[in-house]
């Protein structure tokens, strides 16, 4: 059986696989194998922020429940405060938290006090710690006063902020925080943002998900990006974005761009990728190339008959960085991860 | 884990979820109107076919009133799991560091006590409008009959919230198993009607036993000691009946992930 020792990471996986059994078809039923997780390894230091960033669908999230022993590895293994997560599961339990995004995960009919009372006594909360405890962290997350209203009243900031609540209710030191920031408003994001700062400074292991870039980029020590199952590029923020620092970023204000335009300009040799962002009433190309500036003029050109608005080169961002590794690691490796093995 | 953080676990589970079922309009209606509805239909069928006296009166009534016990029971267990499945909440209640059975304990008696309303509804019910005598021939064994009662329906309300764990739809099977079980365990008419063949399933149902063991020391002409130990015996079966349910059921649900599903 292992132990806990000091100088273990604190999340540990090596080659982690989590393939999906399921069917298509209503009548003819075929069974399908996804794969969802394809070979992850990686290890988080403790008191480290750790970030695991990807589109939707990448396997942030199967990750995330395998570590928490929610599932079983297909293959590989892993480790969490040096207990194996197939194996241990109740030591590992006892030291993690786990936060998830949304609306679900809490429930409505009864108060914010009331959930975290009920949480309290399954994560084995001493009584005499209990209203303490609870105290404290409603006064953490910014719900004194409003812990006696009941949860279906909530804003989804504040269900959002129950919920970390709840994950930390046992101390528990290594906390898993799936896209946590989802679907909240910028103050509650940032608001957020500092509670899981102060959380890493006051020693406790961070993995954090999510699809914002700066997000990622502000809080995390490293990140990994993953991709079709797969990490594909695992650094700082700065190591990331070193990978693409010699290229440029122009970013074209389109009004109503068609797709056969786009694909002219992906078809370019100097254009090594292109994402672009919907407004409300214009689009934004975000076309990456080694050419510097210079390629312009081409692009422009390229549009044909589009109507252009404001036109900027510049230093590209991680979320650049983050653009440039799904764009030349995801197509073919989604495609195939999605229907691997029809059987 | 110590024994007396376990009974508290079990007892604040099962606290929150009488307060959780008591928060739901659909709960309220099961438990406190319907076996009202059921106990003035089934007094009307038996006045009709002539059965007035105080006896079956209270044969009816019982009866009615436990129907409405094996509906809290079958909803109160399994209908939350598929409650909490849609919540989101099963996920974190299986990863907590407490057992998952001793969960399932508390969220089952939390529906049963509840459920256990419904008899004294419809004792009640039967003593206002149908003039029902309230009497007992073996009122010191009446308690032992209710506890035996409630302890073995919640045994098996905890063996059907295992299966409820495991399969999404299973809510699905659990609205097929209300009525047969009304007919099955004799809570309408008596056990001894019903055709040989049938008999043996009800001898393994919990809501014979507890049906017996209450309308024996009610209105039996002999002291209902078998049925009450055979309430505790049928209780002991299902327990590990249920926790070795669980053990493959929550390795499968890790394994197939079906925690999440709605």
């Amino acid at each position: 059986m292992a132990s806990a020792a000091a100088n273990v990471p604190a999340i540990e996986a090596v080659d982690l696989v989590r393939t999906y059994q399921t069917h298509t078809g209503v009548l003819r039923r075929r069974p399908m194998t996804v794969d969802a997780v394809r070979g992850i390894s990686f290890d988080v230091r403790a008191g480290e922020l750790f970030g695991l960033l990807g589109p939707n669908g990448a396997g942030k999230t199967t990750t995330i429940k395998m570590l928490i022993t929610l599932l079983l590895p297909t293959s590989g293994s892993a480790r969490v405060m040096g207990f194996d997560v197939v194996r241990d599961t109740t030591a590992v339990r006892q030291r993690i938290g786990y936060v998830f995004g949304g609306d679900r995960g809490l429930y409505d009919r009864v108060s914010g006090v009331d959930n975290l009372r009920y949480f309290a006594e399954l994560y084995g909360v001493e009584p005499s710690e209990q209203k303490r405890r609870i105290g404290a962290l409603l006064e953490l997350v910014g719900l004194t006063g409003r812990e006696n209203e009941k949860v279906e009243g909530y804003s989804r900031g504040m269900r959002q902020r129950l919920h970390i609540a709840r994950g930390l209710l046992h101390d528990p030191q290594v906390i898993f925080m799936d896209e946590p920031s989802i679907g909240l408003d910028p103050v509650g994001a940032r608001e957020l943002r500092h509670t899981v700062r102060s959380l890493v400074d006051a020693g406790k292991t961070v993995l954090l998900t999510t699809h914002y870039m700066f997000e990622a980029d502000a809080l995390c020590d490293r990140i990994a990006v993953i991709n079709a199952g797969r990490i594909v590029a695992l650094g700082t923020g700065s190591d990331l974005k070193d990978a693409i620092a010699e290229r440029t970023i122009v970013e074209i204000e389109t009004f109503g761009v068609t797709d056969e335009a786009v694909e002219r300009l992906r078809g370019d040799a100097d254009v090594s990728a292109i994402n672009m962002e919907e407004r409300d009433q214009s689009q934004i190309l975000l076309v990456q190339s080694d050419r510097g500036a210079h390629i312009t003029q081409r692009l422009l050109s390229l549009l044909g008959d589009t109507r252009v608005g404001k036109v900027v080169a510049r230093e590209p961002t991680l979320e650049d960085a983050y653009v440039h590794l799904i764009a030349t690691t995801g197509d073919d490796e989604a495609r195939s991860a999605r229907a691997a093995s029809v059987q | 884990m110590s024994s007396s953080r376990t009974l508290r676990l079990i007892s604040f589970v099962t606290w929150f979820n009488v307060k959780m079922l008591l928060s739901s309009e659909f709960f309220i209606l099961l438990t406190f109107i319907s076996p009202l509805i059921f106990a003035t239909l089934a007094f009307f069928l038996f006045r009709s076919g002539g059965g007035t006296a105080g006896q079956t009166l209270l044969y009816v009534a019982l009866g009615a009133g436990m129907m409405g016990v094996w509906s809290t029971t079958l909803f109160g267990c399994g209908g939350a799991i598929a409650w909490q499945r849609w919540e989101g909440t099963l996920e974190l209640l299986v990863n907590a560091p407490s057992r998952y059975d001793y969960i399932l304990v508390g969220q089952t008696f939390g529906a049963v006590v509840f459920g256990f309303y419904g008899i004294v509804a419809t004792l009640a019910w039967g003593v206002l409008l149908f003039g029902m005598p309230l009497e007992a021939t073996f009122p010191l064994l009446l308690p032992l009959s209710l506890l035996a009662a409630i302890v073995s329906l919640g045994a098996l309300g905890m063996l059907i919230a295992t299966t409820f764990v495991l399969y999404r739809h299973a809510n699905a099977l659990g609205n097929l198993l209300e009525y047969p079980i009304w007919l099955v365990a004799g809570l309408l008419v008596p056990v001894a009607t019903l055709p040989f063949w049938v008999r043996p399933i009800s001898w393994l149902l919990a809501p014979t036993w507890g049906m017996e063991a209450i309308r024996g020391a009610t209105i039996g002409a002999d002291p209902p000691i078998l049925a009450i130990a055979m309430c505790f015996i049928l209780a002991v079966a299902y327990y590990v009946a249920a926790r070795v349910t669980l053990v493959f059921v929550l390795a499968k649900a890790r394994r197939d992930a079906t925690l999440s599903l709605q």
